[in-house]
């Protein structure tokens, strides 16, 4: 019984074609049976917001490296969704101080950093999650279907949402905690949202996630092996429907 | 065991909303509305070259002269035949203006009702001449709507335009802009590549207009 994951990231098309390098960050992290995943999407109007998703990701895995040195601290008790709140408040809290330092050191506003997050935290019963800004998380139980945890935060136009370094970010902030068994998660950026969900009633599209899903249960499937996921990020079927950065961030709880 | 690649959702694109704002008063006849009518064919060209924007850029024409008058509903732009305007009589502007923005919001409902999601709209002006009917209220409508940011609203004149009045119509940060001698399809080319980089636009991303060529800003 563990948990696998892959995190992958590609440019979008239109990014290419204006000679703009990838924004979108996403990685996780094991203990033991413990998988905490991220994922950020630096704002296209921001002149170093790739640095600020990579720093955005880093800084809340790091967070949990240092909570989980400590392990007689953490409770066996799953979290409240007011405790889930605090902690994710506190990350929070930590993200924006990394990426005010990091603006001073670059001379820069805060806001050229400027990306959502999506940060959760699971073991085999419990999935805690926050979402800051578009983007998706989605996730299956053991023998229920795809459900998507927060609709993304938009504005009335398409092209709005909340940034972590925006004023209102901790108030716009979606917390959800569910006491489910894990089969399944995937967090991914708004580059793969209209091809992932079904936006008029915002369902997960199960024919999306089912082949990610088997992709994990295969054998070979670790970091070093991510052909399948790469071809599928880059392949032209998919670029075809959208010109945005994309990022991938997979995780399966293997009960066998 | 082969794994099976993921299948798309058959879901519709998100909609980039234009309206182009058509003056076809009498004055405009000969060489300006021939002119306008080719800018017209040039836009859909151009933005025909961008798969995304084609599909996401959505035009409706209403022209005014000598009434105001739905001359295409919104139309994705692989759907859109560049129509060929005619010219006659006064110009409505102000009544036009009222239209554009009751039409606008009508639109935006129908996106809301089937779950498409939309970028801010355009309202597109082009006039070679000055309203003579009463302009005030749609004035003051545009710009209410301009700063609770429901839309964009871009003037431009042609020769024998009316600058001052324009310039009481735009809202303060845009003021119109006069367009060189009638040089439309540059102009198209331009609004076609503003469009494709709206319709690609990151979430919050204020996009950087490219510049404009054809025309100058009358401050």
């Amino acid at each position: 019984m563990n948990w696998k994951a892959v995190a992958r990231s590609a440019i979008g098309t239109s990014h290419q074609k204006q000679g703009i390098g990838c924004q979108d960050y996403g990685d996780y992290r094991i203990f033991d049976d413990v998988i905490v995943g991220a994922v950020a999407d630096g704002a296209g109007s921001a002149k170093h917001s790739d640095v600020g998703a990579k720093l955005a990701v880093e800084t809340v895995l790091k967070c949990f490296s240092e909570i989980n040195e400590f392990p007689q601290k953490q409770d066996s008790q799953p979290l409240s969704k007011e405790e889930a709140q605090k902690v994710f408040a506190e990350i929070v809290n930590k993200v924006i101080t990394e990426l005010q330092k990091q603006a001073d050191e670059g001379d820069y506003a805060v806001n050229d950093l400027a990306c959502t997050l999506l940060v959760f935290v699971a073991n085999p019963d419990c999935i805690a999650a926050m979402q800051i800004g578009d983007g998706f998380i989605v996730m299956r139980s053991q023998e229920s279907e795809y459900q998507l945890l927060f609709q993304p935060d938009k504005g009335e136009f398409i092209n709005e949402t909340t940034f972590i370094t925006s004023t209102n970010a901790l108030k716009e902030m979606q917390v959800k905690v569910i006491t489910e068994k894990q089969e399944f998660i995937s967090a991914s950026t708004d580059g793969l949202e209209k091809v992932a969900i079904r936006l008029s009633d915002w369902q997960p599209f199960s024919p999306f996630f089912k082949p990610l899903e088997e992709y994990l249960h295969e054998p070979v499937n670790s970091e070093d092996e991510d052909k399948y996921l790469m071809e599928f990020l880059n392949s032209e079927r998919l670029n075809s429907r959208t010109d945005d950065d994309k990022t991938l961030l997979l995780c399966l709880f293997d009960r066998e | 065991m082969a794994v099976g690649m993921p299948e798309f959702v058959e879901n519709p694109e998100n909609r980039c909303p234009v309206i182009l704002l058509l003056d076809t008063s009498g004055s405009m006849s000969g060489q300006p509305i021939q002119e306008l009518n080719r800018g017209l064919a040039a836009f859909k060209q151009d933005v025909l070259k961008d798969s995304q924007a084609s599909l996401s850029v959505e035009v409706a024409i209403i022209t005014f002269g000598p009434i105001v008058k739905l001359t295409q509903d919104f139309v994705t732009i692989d759907q859109f035949t560049p129509p060929t305007l005619e010219v006659d009589g006064r110009t409505p502007m102000g009544a036009a203006i009222e239209y554009a923005l009751d039409f606008l919001e009508n639109r935006k409902q129908t996106y809301k009702d089937n779950g498409i999601l939309y970028y801010r709209p355009w309202v597109f002006l082009i006039t070679d001449g000055a309203p003579n009917d009463s302009w005030e209220s749609a004035a003051q409508r545009l710009r209410q709507a301009e700063a609770q940011s429901r839309l964009s609203f871009f003037a431009v004149g042609v020769k024998g335009a009316d600058m001052n009045i324009l310039k009481q119509i735009s809202p303060p940060q845009r003021p119109p802009v006069r367009l060189d001698g009638l040089d439309f399809r540059e102009m198209f080319v331009w609004l076609s590549a503003s469009m494709k980089r709206v319709s690609s636009g990151k979430v919050g991303q204020a996009v950087a207009l490219p510049s404009m060529g054809w025309g100058q800003i009358t401050s």
